[in-house]
């Protein structure tokens, strides 16, 4: 274990290195790039030996570089964000029904247009359906950590592993690491054997097509190996605290939770915002509870449910929706508490990089605890005056001071 | 063993039970088409076919490619104008591929190896009489025994050849050369009987009983214009003078001597009496842009030294000067009289102002129509209006007359009469679609500087007849012949076979080219995109 201030990207890079990827494909996007850069100095330098580092021509090169060079029974490695993400996202597809273990760090960011190179969820969010697991990191020791239990995660259930980190916020942060020596990561994690891979030596095809007469049936199998990932990433989390010390990883993470009465569910490194905020609350006699949500894909229901516990209100603070409807995770959350009296709702903030300060979670809780939350969607942190000044001539319609919820956004249609 | 995957994993060729061809609509097809250069030459040649042999330094198999149409490989690589280069779809990417020199370096290699045609395997009984043993007249010769039929050729000259030996001056043509390529169609069989001038065609047909007739006497009168001369100033033609430096090796003739006429005869005349000692001037009524003549044999002319009076008609003659009239073209390129005139200085002026047909035989023979100075054939099969009587070569081609042409219609006047003597009316083969340079895809051929064949230095042409140009090496030749861009046809690059995402095109083996497997086809189209020569179309299929 040794411990260095350094950039989150750095650090991630290394935790990477530690690993021992023989494949890393890379193809540089901000805020991604400083990840990948730091590799490809390993490679050049030595000190990551017996690893393909590639440069690429596109995010889609590097997905198909990595599913080739899985395929071929090599631990892989690449990184990208936002657009990137969605360039590639055919063969993100194709690298999860082929059940192949890759490791790729979606360093979040928002998705254009208008174009924006801030943090939000949307971009990894938008892959939900992809067959990946998605774990996300409230901070960069998070994440160091995160990535190493992915390569073993991924190898162990045979599904490909995205790790996301809020870009810039995390990726570009200096903060204090600790990262574990190599005989810890190699105790951790064996060295990789693939279940299938293509050899000369005895030929096969990975990839073949399948038509209405199983498909149905490899997607069940698949939903299987996903569902067996829940009880995987508890373990190998387990096992990854034990060797290290460090409190990483896990399907969620609850903070304050105790006979709290509201909690807060949260995605990220507004987390740790969070918990500085929850901390100042309690000092003034409120008690509020926060579940670090870090597994999205698998969903765990029942660690979900046990963790809300009886609160009779839980706000899920969303930094991407859906258009036409409403928060990503609430629905989510919702499916879990199904059958309890629990209220569950979205304040939605922190869109293309617009800070989440602790202000903007105390005015969350202040907003639940006053029952202001009147419907299940609420633009929370909206500048009333940016909106204003457009909609008061554009539109004929002005928006009251503060949160909008939804039902008051409909209404300014029947006002127009 | 490994842990293999539900359905998506499979074991070798086990997807070959998708028979994804079914997904087609368009289906690849090889397609044979016609290289320009093939649709272009006179003497029917497939060069495009020969070439491909010669690339891969199979020069016999190519020779015996190239005299499958034509029995002149080594002549015509010397004195073919070689039209065929100037349609050479390689002309548009750097220059065309030198067909000319490749020709002559295969019929040297024949002749230096003693190659010789295969006699035919069985005779017909047929007998064929061919009077005139040119290039028409031999070409028929060679074809018909081919066929198996006897073939007697009765010249007038004192040796074969034609204008080859007697129009076509040594520096161009050496004669062992000639000598040669008509040694091998006399080992064939064909019998030649010189000085031997037929009178009477009819009379000759009934008493060697033969069963068809071909008459390829050429056009070997020069053409006469009326110069009012003075006493002592000579006025030859053409004709003989080049038939007395053929036979006599030497003309007696004077200093500065004017040749009159643009065509090829003009130059052949002028550059033969260069090598003689004379000083020639080319007198030429029109200017270089209308010259009839060879602009390759004009150019050398001019290296040589021969000059030039263009615009110009001799109007009379004396002792030591023509009288000149200067010409002026009007704006249908005709040369008008200007009425402005001059002396120039000159002891002897040659006609080479045209080559016409003897009719004194024709006329004899009754019922054959002869109009503007030849005999009318039938363009088909090449009959007279004389039932059994066939005519090639220059008798009966009063526009072009050329050696190539001479050959080539001396062929098919061939194929004509196997197809009359079996009692058959002969019909050419329709010709494959042309190759065009547009359905090409030549970024795959990289670039190639045409071969250029060494020349006699200039200061040794004024004293010598020794030939101008020189042949190519087998490394030059193989090189030349590889720039072959193979318009239309296969040359086996492997390209269709390599790009198949599908594995859909099988090889056949060296020579044999691919097929395609049309279970695994889907038609992408891909294989004809990258098929460097076009050989491949897509065909919509039948749904």
């Amino acid at each position: 274990m040794s411990t260095e201030q350094i950039e989150g990207s750095l650090g991630v890079a290394k935790a990477v290195s530690l690993c021992k990827p023989g494949v890393v494909c890379a193809y540089p996007i901000s805020p991604q790039t400083h990840i990948v850069e730091n590799l490809g100095k390993f490679v050049k330098s030595g000190a990551l030996k017996h690893c393909e580092y590639l440069n690429v021509e596109s995010e889609f090169a590097a997905m198909s570089v990595a599913i080739g060079s899985s395929a071929g029974g090599v631990r892989t490695y690449t990184a990208t964000a936002s657009q990137g993400l969605l360039f590639m996202a055919e063969a993100v597809y194709s690298a999860s029904g082929l059940g192949l273990p890759i490791v790729m760090t979606v360093a979040s960011r928002a998705i254009g247009g208008p174009i924006n190179i801030w943090n939000d969820h949307s971009d990894s969010l938008s892959q939900r359906d992809s067959g990946w697991l998605q774990l996300f990191c409230e901070s960069n020791q998070d994440a160091v950590d995160t990535h190493i239990m992915a390569f073993k995660i991924a190898e162990k259930v045979g599904l490909p592993v995205m790790v996301c980190m809020d870009g810039f916020v995390l990726t570009h942060a200096f903060e204090r690491l600790n990262l574990p020596s190599q005989e810890q990561v190699d105790a951790f994690l064996p060295k990789y054997e693939p279940r299938e891979f293509l050899t000369p030596k005895e030929p096969i095809s990975i990839g073949s097509m399948v038509g209405p007469e199983a498909f149905t049936e490899v997607r069940l199998l698949q939903q299987r190996k996903m569902l067996s990932s829940l009880q995987v990433i508890e373990d190998v989390t387990k096992e990854y605290r034990e060797i290290t010390g460090q409190h990483s990883g896990g399907l969620l993470d609850c903070y304050n939770c105790e006979n709290a009465d509201l909690k807060l569910i949260i995605l990220g490194s507004s987390v740790g915002t969070a918990k500085d905020e929850i901390d100042r609350l309690k000092a003034q006699g409120i008690n509020v509870g926060l579940i670090s949500l870090k597994a999205y894909r698998p969903f765990p229901y029942a660690a979900l449910k046990a963790a809300v516990g009886n609160s009779s209100q839980v706000v899920c603070v969303e930094r991407a929706f859906s258009f036409g409807a409403r928060g990503i995770i609430c629905p989510e959350v919702k499916r879990a508490l199904e059958g309890t009296s629990t209220k569950v709702c979205t304040a939605l903030a922190g869109l293309g990089g617009r800070a989440i300060y602790g202000s903007t979670i105390n005015g969350i809780v202040k907003h639940a605890l006053d029952g202001k939350f009147k419907d299940e969607f609420t633009w929370f942190d909206i500048d009333t005056k940016v909106l204003n000044s457009y909609t008061r001539n554009a539109l004929g319609i002005t928006f009251p001071e503060g949160p909008i919820a939804e039902s008051e956004l409909e209404a300014t249609l029947l006002r127009a | 063993m490994m842990n293999k995957a539900f359905a998506v994993t499979l074991d070798p060729a086990t997807s070959l039970e998708n028979h994804t061809g079914s997904w087609r609509t368009l289906r690849p097809e090889n397609v044979f088409k016609l290289p320009p250069c093939n649709k272009q030459c006179p003497a029917g040649e497939n060069i495009q076919q020969w070439l491909y042999y010669a690339a891969e330094g199979n020069y016999e198999m190519a020779w015996r490619f190239l005299t499958e149409n034509n029995p002149f490989p080594a002549c015509m690589g010397r004195v073919c104008y070689h039209t065929c280069e100037g349609k050479c779809n390689r002309g548009f990417l750097d220059e065309a591929v030198g067909i000319n020199s490749v020709e002559r370096f295969l019929g040297d290699y024949a002749i230096e190896h003693k190659l010789s045609f295969k006699r035919p395997a069985k005779d017909t009984g047929k007998k064929v009489l061919i009077i005139g043993a040119g290039p028409g007249g031999l070409s028929a010769a060679y074809h018909l025994r081919r066929f198996g039929h006897s073939v007697h050729v009765l010249e007038a000259g004192a040796e074969p050849g034609g204008m080859m030996r007697y129009g076509i001056p040594v520096y161009r043509l050496p004669r062992n050369i000639l000598d040669a390529e008509i040694a091998r169609i006399t080992d064939m069989g064909v019998t030649i009987e010189c000085n031997h001038k037929v009178e009477d065609i009819e009379a000759e047909k009934k008493k060697g009983g033969y069963d068809a007739v071909i008459i390829t006497t050429g056009a070997g009168i020069s053409s006469n214009v009326d110069i009012p001369e003075g006493d002592t100033n000579h006025i030859l033609n053409a004709l003989n003078v080049l038939g007395e430096i053929e036979t006599k090796g030497n003309i007696e003739i004077a200093r500065r001597v004017a040749v009159y006429g643009g065509g090829n005869t003009a130059v052949d005349v002028a550059r033969s009496l260069r090598r003689l000692g004379a000083e020639p001037i080319i007198v030429y009524r029109r200017n270089r842009d209308k010259m009839p003549a060879n602009e390759e044999e004009m150019d050398a002319a001019i290296a040589e030294g021969i000059q030039v009076k263009w615009l110009s008609t001799i109007t009379g003659a004396t002792k030591e000067s023509l009288k000149i009239e200067k010409m002026k073209l009007d704006e249908s390129g005709y040369p008008q009289p200007t009425g402005e005139y001059e002396e120039l200085p000159a002891d002897a002026v040659v006609l080479a102002i045209g080559q016409n047909v003897d009719k004194s035989i024709l006329d004899k023979l009754q019922g054959l129509k002869v109009e503007r100075d030849a005999i009318v054939i039938d363009p088909e099969t090449n009959e007279t209006s004389v039932p059994g009587v066939f005519a090639a070569g220059d008798v009966a081609s009063a526009k072009d007359r050329t050696v190539t042409l001479a050959i080539g219609m001396g062929k098919n006047t061939a194929r004509s009469i196997h197809a009359y003597l079996r009692g058959v009316k002969y019909k050419k083969q329709p010709k494959n679609e042309d190759a065009r340079f547009e359905d090409m895809h030549p970024w795959y051929y990289t670039d190639a500087p045409k071969t250029v064949r060494p020349e006699l230095e200039l200061a040794r042409r004024t004293n010598t007849f020794d030939e101008v140009q020189y042949g190519l090496t087998e490394e030059n030749a193989i090189y030349e012949a590889r720039r072959c861009l193979s318009c239309g046809n296969c040359m086996e690059c492997d390209n269709c076979y390599g790009v198949c995402p599908d594995n859909a095109i099988r090889k056949l083996g060296a020579g044999k080219g691919y097929e395609f497997n049309y279970d695994y086809c889907k038609g992408c189209g891909v294989c004809a995109q990258e098929c460097p020569c076009g050989h491949i179309h897509m065909v919509p299929e039948k749904i």
